[in-house]
């Protein structure tokens, strides 16, 4: 099982998106909201050296925004 | 050879699709993604029939009723990159190298954000440049941040900031606001909120992240500079029709010119409706009705064939 991260805001339509999508296939996550977590926040901008969301990091490859197929991808998910 | 093929999966292209898939014609309709532009509102409150409903709740929405037509054949995710004109109807190439044949075309591909083009704004997109004022808006929490544009979707901007900003810079480029009164009573009102009207964006500056900007103002002809860490940029929108350009007579704004009576193209054959056509309103209802009548005088060509 690969290790996920979301760093997300509640208004944010394409994090919602990618959580839906990790629910469908099964896929435990982690999720930070970084509009409330600081020290998330500082985490998310060292790691993806911008500010928008979501950053999602699979197992230390980082995705900025929410694209379908590489997530897929990198989760291994048909 | 499909009878008709849809491109696109907002609000027009859906219900093009409910509509077609009915008349039992042979059908496909191709899209990128749902929903529309309003995907990433927070709340709609203006689709008919739906007091309140998040963008994503009507992308859902709108894709559940189309996925419950049996007559239809949907092929998504998928872009249409370019379409040619064969004997009997048009070619349509595919992103994911497919080809499709079909005896006419309904274009429902929307619009997408128009950019500055201003120096420093690719280079700190993402970095402090935003084109999604509900999705970022929570990241400027107790920052300065402007929003560039005075239409419906600046001031929305502005709504988004205010529970975290500690000061909304609103930036027009004439001397006034353009978007709904309702809205602008929102901000006009609010302490944090400064409108600088007859503004000019001319550079946004930083170093990792964006640090400030640029503008001239029109009125007296001067260069000035704004300190803030956020640029949401919300100037309007460019119709998604250059693969369609070779094909049909575009507005100057580059907009599928169509006969409003019955969202005819200027190529037999090629119809459009929503915010790619040349509709003045750019409405989710008036996407889907416009859509609607498409398909109603595309049913009546078929006929004729």
């Amino acid at each position: 099982m690969k290790n996920v991260t979301i760093y997300s805001t509640p208004t944010c339509v394409y994090c919602k998106m990618a959580k839906e999508f990790f629910s469908k296939n099964n896929v435990q996550y982690q999720e930070f909201d970084v509009a409330q977590d600081q020290k998330a926040r500082e985490e998310m901008v060292e790691k993806s050296h911008q500010l928008g969301v979501p950053v999602i990091d699979v197992d230390g490859e980082i995705f900025v925004g929410f694209n379908r197929a590489e997530i897929a991808k990198a989760l291994d998910i048909k | 050879m499909y009878d008709l093929i849809i491109i696109g999966g907002g609000p027009a292209g859906v219900a093009a699709g409910v509509y077609a898939a009915r008349k039992k014609i042979k059908v496909a309709l191709i899209a990128d993604s749902f929903g529309g532009q309003s995907l990433v509102s927070a709340d709609v409150r203006n689709w008919i029939g739906t007091k309140s409903v998040s963008g994503l709740d009507l992308a859902n929405m709108l894709e559940g009723h189309l996925r419950d037509q049996e007559d239809i054949d949907i092929i998504s995710p998928t872009l249409v990159e370019k379409i040619t004109k064969i004997d009997v109807g048009f070619k349509l190439f595919t992103n994911d190298k497919k080809e499709l044949d079909t005896k006419t075309v309904l274009v429902t591909t929307g619009s997408h954000r128009r950019k500055l083009k201003v120096p420093g704004e690719s280079e700190f997109d993402g970095k402090g440049v935003v084109y999604c004022s509900t999705c970022d808006a929570p990241i400027f929490k107790d920052k300065t941040v402007a929003v560039v544009g005075g239409g419906n979707a600046g001031l929305e901007a502005v709504v988004d900031a205010l529970p975290y900003a500690n000061k909304i810079y609103l930036l027009v480029r004439s001397d006034k606001l353009k978007g709904d009164p309702i809205t602008q009573d929102k901000i006009k009102n609010n302490s944090k909120v400064e409108i600088i009207f007859q503004a000019e964006v001319s550079e946004i500056l930083g170093d990792n992240f964006v640090t400030g900007l640029k503008y001239q103002d029109t009125a007296t002809d001067q260069a000035k500079d704004l300190k803030l860490e956020g640029v949401f940029v919300e100037i309007g929108a460019v119709p998604n029709a250059d693969f369609t350009k070779d094909l049909v007579n575009l507005s100057d704004y580059g907009e599928i010119l169509v006969d409003h009576k019955t969202q005819r193209s200027s190529q037999l054959g090629i119809w459009a409706a929503g915010d790619v056509s040349d509709v003045i309103y750019k409405q989710n209802n008036i996407s889907a009705g416009d859509a609607i009548k498409a398909v109603l005088n595309i049913y009546d060509y078929l006929n004729k064939l």
